[in-house]
């Protein structure tokens, strides 16, 4: 019966766990084209920490997406579903629009932004010229003061419908005396917000949050689309980055990426078990 | 009264507003390509947002016959469905045994699975490139197919063992008295009443490696093995700044998409959010 089970482990021997190991070993060594190595000890991580300037650019921008954005996503998610909830009329098409960003492809996505924020036609200075903001045009990707910001924007887009799904239907699982009482004891929307609704799916909100936080970690093909990590390094990502130093760079070495990889595999690994640790829950709510 | 009636109604229609704003920029974007990809990049010149005023389908025709969009359809369609149902079958017997049969480490393994779940991509790939381009697998369909079977894996057996482990044991103590072996257990039983959630994980699947950019564009390189996000990509590159085509070639990669939703609305949230809500 063990037999079960053995084909999905040689699947994640042969390609998770091997590769997460060659990988730990590759950033040890120096691995030219043709299969040529050479042990070089911790001189990657030194130079690493010492000398990559492009590097650490990468990880504030990660962090910072990672920062901000799960708030803004699960935020929105939140606030679309009350209003699902609360029974608005146009409910299902209201659900069938905002959902339907989180189906499309990433290439697809970052098309469109890309459009979207165009100078001459886009959307974004159509609106601003059409309200009298001329002065507030930007070349929104193509400046490094608003173009990863306007990145985080074109994310949030394909993943607020995603974290409103998940609210909507948490919501719904509650149970209705909890909420039929509140109503009863005449307690505004705004206390049922936050003093029942919110403590009562906040295991769905913390999974949630770190969900969004895991995806911005690896937040790679809105970016490489839009942006390649331009202009002047100001949307750079790790993954982008690792990308570069092991793919498109000349640098014929792939022992490098191996290293940052490492290093942002123990960062991303410490971050989510300080989150859960942080929210753990420290009194579990019977219903 | 009255007064709470006219703010209850004007709060409604203030919420009813902000709803409809918020949907017009949801998809708002989905009209505008869905028009443009109807207009003559010339017509969008004149004026990105017209409506189009002669509806040009002949481009869909140019798209898909000017360009391989035939071979990288065909390569999605090969790659997602062999994988999906590697997954399936793997990953339902993974569950299946985890859920089922008590052994030392049972635990363990899920949990080293489960943890895989936050992984970033960068970890293995390097490595996998490594790896496939020894044994010859690399810029191959089946190196692809193999690895998007394992990215999957881990949500997968994930959502299929909690599904599984809720199925009553009453059925399987009955199975047993009747005979069945374990291999008759998990056809006759775990399979067709685990169905629900296995058609969750097959539509989510589906979406995800059917979107799928990071590995398929590290693993693959030869025009002749694109998978349909690369050719999109490439695509866009080959028509420069003719805005007109590249909206026609972002829709033909939207409509299997809209199709599988229009279909399986509901199972198919149910897929995505599985897992997230507890």
């Amino acid at each position: 019966m063990i037999v079960f089970v053995t084909p999905a482990l040689l699947m994640y021997a042969a390609f998770t766990a091997y590769p997460v190991i060659r990988t730990f070993w590759n950033s040890v060594h120096i691995i030219r084209p043709g299969g040529r190595t050479e042990f070089v000890g911790l001189d990657h991580y030194v130079e690493l920490f010492a000398n990559d300037d492009i590097f650490f650019r990468a990880v504030t921008n990660t962090l910072t997406w990672a920062g901000v954005a799960p708030l803004i996503d699960v935020g929105v998610g939140l606030l679309l579903a009350l209003c699902l909830y609360a029974r608005v009329p146009f409910a299902r098409i209201f659900r069938v629009a905002w959902f339907t960003p989180v189906l499309i492809s990433y290439v697809v996505v970052a098309i469109l932004w890309m459009w979207i924020y165009n100078y001459d036609w886009g959307v974004a200075n159509m609106l601003l010229r059409s309200v009298g903001l001329e002065d507030w045009q930007q070349t929104w990707i193509g400046h490094p003061d608003t173009a990863l910001w306007s990145l985080i924007f074109a994310h949030a887009w394909k993943w607020a419908g995603f974290n409103m799904v998940v609210c909507l239907a948490a919501i719904h699982a509650l149970p209705r005396e909890v909420l039929e009482a509140a109503e009863l004891d005449n307690c505004g929307w705004f206390h049922k917000l936050v003093f029942i609704i919110v403590p009562m799916i906040r295991p769905t909100l913390v999974n949630l949050l770190i969900l969004a936080f895991i995806g911005k970690m690896r937040v790679f093909d809105l970016v490489w689309i839009m942006t390649g990590g331009g202009p002047m390094w100001s949307t750079e990502t790790v993954s982008t980055y690792v990308y570069k130093r092991a793919f498109e760079w000349n640098t014929f070495d792939l022992g490098y990426p191996s290293t940052v990889a490492a290093i942002w595999f123990i960062v991303v690994l410490c971050c989510v078990l300080g989150l859960t640790w942080l929210f753990r829950q420290r009194d579990r709510l019977e219903y | 009264m009255r007064d709470t009636l006219s703010t209850r109604f004007l709060g409604r229609t203030v919420l009813l507003a902000i709803l409809a704003l918020y949907t017009c920029y949801s998809a708002g974007p989905f009209l505008w390509i869905a028009s443009m990809s109807l207009r003559t990049t010339s017509e969008i010149s004149a004026n990105a947002y017209a409506l189009p005023e002669t509806l040009h389908w002949e481009k869909y025709i140019e798209a898909w016959t000017g360009s391989n969009y035939g071979t990288y359809f065909w390569n999605s369609t090969i790659v997602v469905v062999s994988a999906v149902l590697a997954l399936t079958i793997i990953g339902a017997m993974a569950a299946h045994c985890l859920a089922r049969y008590r052994f030392p480490g049972n635990r363990v393994v899920l949990f080293v699975i489960f943890s895989t779940l936050i992984f970033p991509p960068q970890i293995t790939i390097i490595s996998l490139f490594q790896s496939l381009v020894e044994y010859r697998l690399y810029d191959t369909l089946l190196g692809l197919t193999l690895v998007y079977i394992a990215i999957q894996l881990p949500l997968t057996v994930y959502i299929l063992e909690g599904f599984f482990a809720r199925i009553p044991q009453d059925l399987y103590d009955a199975a047993k008295v009747d005979g069945y072996s374990h291999w008759e257990i998990f056809w006759k039983i775990t399979m067709p009443v685990g169905m629900p959630a296995i058609a969750t994980t097959v539509i989510l699947n589906f979406i995800n490696l059917w979107n799928e950019f990071l590995y398929a564009v590290v693993l693959i390189t030869d025009e002749s093995n694109r998978t349909l996000p690369l050719g999109v990509q490439k695509f866009m590159g080959d028509q420069l700044e003719d805005i007109g085509m590249i909206s026609t070639g972002l829709m033909i990669a939207i409509v299997p998409v809209i199709v599988v939703y229009a279909f399986f609305s509901e199972k198919l949230i149910q897929g995505m959010t599985a897992g997230a809500v507890k």
